[in-house]
């Protein structure tokens, strides 16, 4: 899968801002967990359904069902989204503990150092 | 009792709004441009009836832009297959043209929705290959209510909240008339007191392709010789996209809100040819017989019927066994009603065409126009004793004949009269 020069931007990325697509090269670059963190928030918010209007900033502990009102369905969504850019698989046990922000990109961030100790 | 008509809402290839619809049936203006299929300029499809205004190309809704004015939450858009986006569109405009909020409608136990389509080819595919890529392990959770042939009436179900009669039909090109005609009878049967009817299509390399493999669609690249109906020179029809909505209601529940009856529902038939799974009758001959069951319905006979909205699709065998079968009810009785194949213009909407003709006819006798058949140069000899005019007539019709032929040999006709 060297097709992708490491900073080349994603084309799923590209409705989101300039920042969340810089933090997305700083990760393929160096792997900056940081950087995941930023595109986690981010995919977050765009995923989340248009009647959540939480009630204050979205942050790591923000929970996805009861504070941004996600649904299974976009809950699913947001996953493949998330699993097709980093290249990862979560899986249903990998997801059945996430309630918020920081849980999820906990399962992306131990997923992914799983991915480099393989790769 | 007969149902009335009080709104209709178009995304059609010749405009997406009531005004801009009828500018281009009086006007002859047809909405066929070129097109070219995954990146093949050596297909032989070279035009079809687009949809202007709106990109939906992409398999991800994430992608798509629609006119401005349809507030379309992200929770409905998921659901939805390209043509459900034109559904509801159409929809939205046949409620505001009725006088009605979608609020009128939701949680009604008297209001029913009636839905046609053919499913997302392109968005089954997608998710299938999507699924298979990863051997079956996940796929979009909204796979299914996108794709499968039922997609509108659970999308357009859910979103305005329907609680009378929801169900779809899937005759093919005769759906929406199938579904025209259901709706007329569960208000005249007192179920309902108002129904929704909605066919709708997209257009791209998996809805279309396939009909150039049956060897159905024109392989001319001039508009104007690629679909032109009752034509002795013509080789196919063209593929067309679109919605189109009516919102039909008992009299009673109309004139009870003060709204204003466009047209009459006045009755409508079908009748099967039993032939064979692709080719109409040579003769029309189911055709012929649901044609005297919708005039029978209606309580008129061929002699009280003064327009035809042929569906004629400009097909070498279809239009035949049309003309056969017109020919039959009206010239062998001394009667020359003016017959008018609007497809010239559109091109073929497949699931739309039904709703699509009988709305237009809406149009014609609301606003006093019989549209004529631009495209026609030399009509062919089986049309001889039919009356074709070239423009479009300055008169309203009293009462129109409406037809739909789908594969299957499915007929329904309508009649839609003066209010």
């Amino acid at each position: 899968m060297a097709t992708t020069p490491p900073t080349a931007p994603n084309p799923a990325l590209a409705r989101f801002p300039a920042d969340v697509l810089e933090a997305f090269q700083r990760y393929r670059a160096k792997g900056d967990a940081d950087a995941v963190e930023a595109v986690v928030i981010a995919a977050v918010i765009d995923y989340r359904p248009s009647s959540s209007r939480p009630a204050a900033a979205v942050t790591d502990a923000t929970r996805l069902v009861e504070e941004l009102e996600y649904d299974s369905v976009a809950v699913a969504e947001l996953v493949f989204f998330l699993e097709d850019l980093f290249d990862v698989t979560l899986s249903n046990d990998d997801l059945a503990g996430v309630r918020t922000i920081a849980d999820l990109r906990a399962c992306v961030t131990c997923k992914l150092a799983v991915k480099a100790r393989t790769a | 009792m007969n149902p009335v008509v009080t709104g209709v809402g178009f995304v059609t290839p010749i405009g997406n709004d009531r005004r801009t619809v009828e500018l281009s049936l009086r006007e002859g203006r047809h909405g066929i441009a070129p097109v070219e299929f995954l990146g093949n300029p050596e297909l032989s499809v070279k035009v079809a009836g687009t949809v202007k205004g709106f990109s939906v190309d992409s398999p991800s809704w994430r992608d798509w832009s629609w006119p401005h004015g349809y507030d379309i939450p992200k929770e409905v858009l998921r659901g939805l297959a390209p043509h459900g986006l034109y559904a509801i569109c159409s929809v939205e405009q046949a409620l505001a043209n009725a006088g009605l909020h979608p609020a009128d409608i939701a949680e009604d136990p008297d209001t029913g929705l009636y839905c046609a389509s053919a499913g997302s080819a392109m968005l089954l595919h997608h998710n299938l290959a999507q699924m298979r890529a990863v051997r079956g392990a996940r796929g979009n959770p909204m796979g299914v209510v996108s794709s499968i042939a039922g997609t509108l009436n659970f999308n357009l179900a859910a979103h305005y909240r329907i609680t009378g009669t929801v169900c779809g039909f899937v005759s093919a090109c005769a759906s929406s008339s199938h579904a025209l005609g259901y709706a007329i009878d569960d208000l005249r049967l007192g179920r309902l007191r108002r129904a929704i009817v909605v066919g709708a299509e997209e257009l791209n390399a998996d809805s279309l392709l396939p009909f150039a493999h049956m060897r159905a669609l024109s392989k001319q690249a001039d508009p104007r010789l690629a679909s032109r109906p009752f034509d002795a020179g013509r080789d196919g029809f063209v593929g067309a996209a679109g919605a189109v909505a009516l919102l039909i209601e008992t009299p009673e529940a109309a004139s009870r809100r003060g709204a204003i009856p466009m047209a009459s529902a006045a009755g409508w038939g079908q009748a099967a040819d039993g032939h064979s799974v692709a080719a109409p009758h040579p003769e029309g001959a189911g055709l012929l017989l649901a044609m005297e069951r919708a005039l029978a319905d209606a309580g008129t006979t061929p002699a009280g019927i003064d327009h035809v909205s042929a569906h004629a699709t400009s097909t070498p065998v279809g239009d035949t066994a049309e003309a056969v079968a017109l020919r039959r009810l009206f010239a062998s009785r001394g009667l020359r009603p003016t017959v008018g194949a609007t497809k010239g213009l559109t091109g073929h909407g497949l699931s739309v065409s039904g709703v699509m003709q009988a709305a237009f006819s809406v149009l014609s006798i609301a606003g006093g126009f019989v549209p004529g058949n631009p495209h026609l140069g030399a009509a062919d000899p089986q049309c001889d004793g039919l009356e074709l005019p070239r423009s479009t007539l300055a008169r309203a019709p009293s009462r129109v004949l409406s037809n739909s032929s789908g594969f299957g040999g499915s007929n329904v006709c309508h009649v839609i009269c003066a209010p």
